[in-house]
């Protein structure tokens, strides 16, 4: 009886730790980007929607870290850590319309070429995909039961 | 495995960070550079084609070197095509540096009257399609592209022939008289000759006479023509053809009809 109540206190606190660490991560990356977004104040009064954009942005990413952060220690982890970085190539690639950025005012209209830049990002986020289905493999690995022989 | 995939998470960590500093800094970059186009110079070439100049003046107070840097002006007529395609070119301009440069359209009238010969009769409006393209920092590409109307004024606005009018040189000719308009309202001016024949009812060429014209910008022109036409040969109705030859075009025969 005492030892269920122990399993459950250090249950608790496990979770009660892990939701600590995971609200602490989630703030500390919100806080990030509302430092980050100081100097992307110029960008937001030329690109219209860009504050919109990476605001959606942020707050999806805030969430899937908090959810993997909630989830360490589990197989699951890895799946949020992997969907994040789907996620990143998917909302870049809509976002930044393939790569070029059309943007028309009046009479002028701008198109920035963004494909080299979006190309390195997508070969980024596929090496850290890679390296969340590796941890993935690993996790499983160290978890694999041994068998007698 | 753990430490491969901590490798792979730290290197990965470093790309992304210095990619978002890279992408800032251009955009403040760009933030910092000026970009202005000067009022454009109109001159006449060697060659007697109008050139417009128009100055570049680029300050590069960014942080990085902007590369390629290309102005394209295109000249369409009415119906939207080509008449004139001009480039400017700069390879790269330095991190601090300043660049003035000139653009140069160079119309010559025989592409414009290779159009249309309304050009020289009536306005109208030309449009002027502008790009501007180059790479920030050397690898982001941009361009910019505008169009804007240029009105056109023709040379020979409403150029008209009145009716002939005759009085007698000698026994065997009459001495025509037909007088002869016009407004400039080319930024140009109009110098050069005026080229008539008179054509009676029965196409046989009766006189053929030129006389210099001389018509400031924005101004009228009036003056007559006279031809010395043997009697027995006026008709009442015929034709003449005139021809065109300045410093600017040559152009004709145009066939305005009388009686």
């Amino acid at each position: 009886m005492a030892d269920g109540k122990n399993d459950f206190k250090i249950s608790f606190r496990k979770i009660t730790l892990k939701a600590l660490k995971a609200t602490i991560k989630a703030v500390l990356f919100h806080g990030l980007y509302l430092v980050l977004w100081m100097f992307l104040v110029p960008i937001s009064g030329i690109v219209p929607g860009f504050q919109q954009a990476v605001e959606t942005f942020v707050m999806i990413m805030t969430i899937l870290i908090f959810l993997g952060e909630l989830t360490s220690g589990t197989i699951f982890q890895h799946f949020f850590n992997a969907a994040k970085v789907l996620f990143t190539i998917c909302y870049l690639f809509f976002s930044l319309e393939g790569g070029i950025l059309g943007i028309s005012y009046q009479n002028v209209n701008l198109v920035v070429d963004l494909r080299l830049f979006l190309a390195i990002v997508v070969l980024l986020s596929l090496v850290e995909f890679a390296k969340s289905i590796l941890q993935a493999i690993n996790y499983l690995s160290e978890k694999a039961e041994y068998l007698p022989i | 495995m753990n430490i491969p995939i901590r490798m792979i998470g730290l290197a990965t960590t470093f790309v992304w960070i210095f990619l978002v500093v890279f992408l800032v800094s251009a955009v403040y970059s760009v933030r910092d550079s000026q970009f202005d186009l000067g009022k454009p110079q109109v001159s006449v070439t060697m060659e007697n084609k109008l050139l417009v100049s128009l100055p570049i003046n680029i300050v590069n107070n960014g942080y990085y070197d902007i590369g390629a840097f290309n102005l394209t002006t295109e000249i369409l007529d009415a119906d939207g095509f080509m008449i004139r395609r001009d480039s400017t070119f700069l390879r790269i301009i330095s991190r601090g540096g300043k660049v003035t440069a000139l653009h140069d359209v160079t119309l010559n009238f025989d592409d414009l009257l290779d159009s249309s010969e309304d050009y020289l009769f009536n306005d109208t409006d030309l449009t002027v399609a502008a790009f501007a393209g180059m790479r920030i920092a050397e690898f982001i590409p941009v361009q910019v592209s505008t169009n804007f109307s240029l009105p056109w004024g023709g040379p020979l606005y409403n150029f008209t022939l009145g009716e002939p009018e005759r009085a007698g040189f000698n026994l065997t000719h009459f001495r025509v008289t037909v007088p002869m308009s016009f407004e400039n309202h080319a930024f140009f001016d109009v110098i050069g000759n005026i080229q008539v024949q008179m054509y009676s009812s029965s196409d046989l060429l009766v006189g053929d006479n030129r006389t210099s014209i001389e018509a400031p910008q924005h101004s009228m022109y009036n003056g007559r023509v006279e031809f010395h036409v043997p009697i027995t040969e006026l008709t009442s109705r015929g034709r003449f053809n005139v021809y065109f030859q300045t410093s600017f075009f040559e152009c004709g025969p145009l066939v305005i009809h009388y009686g």
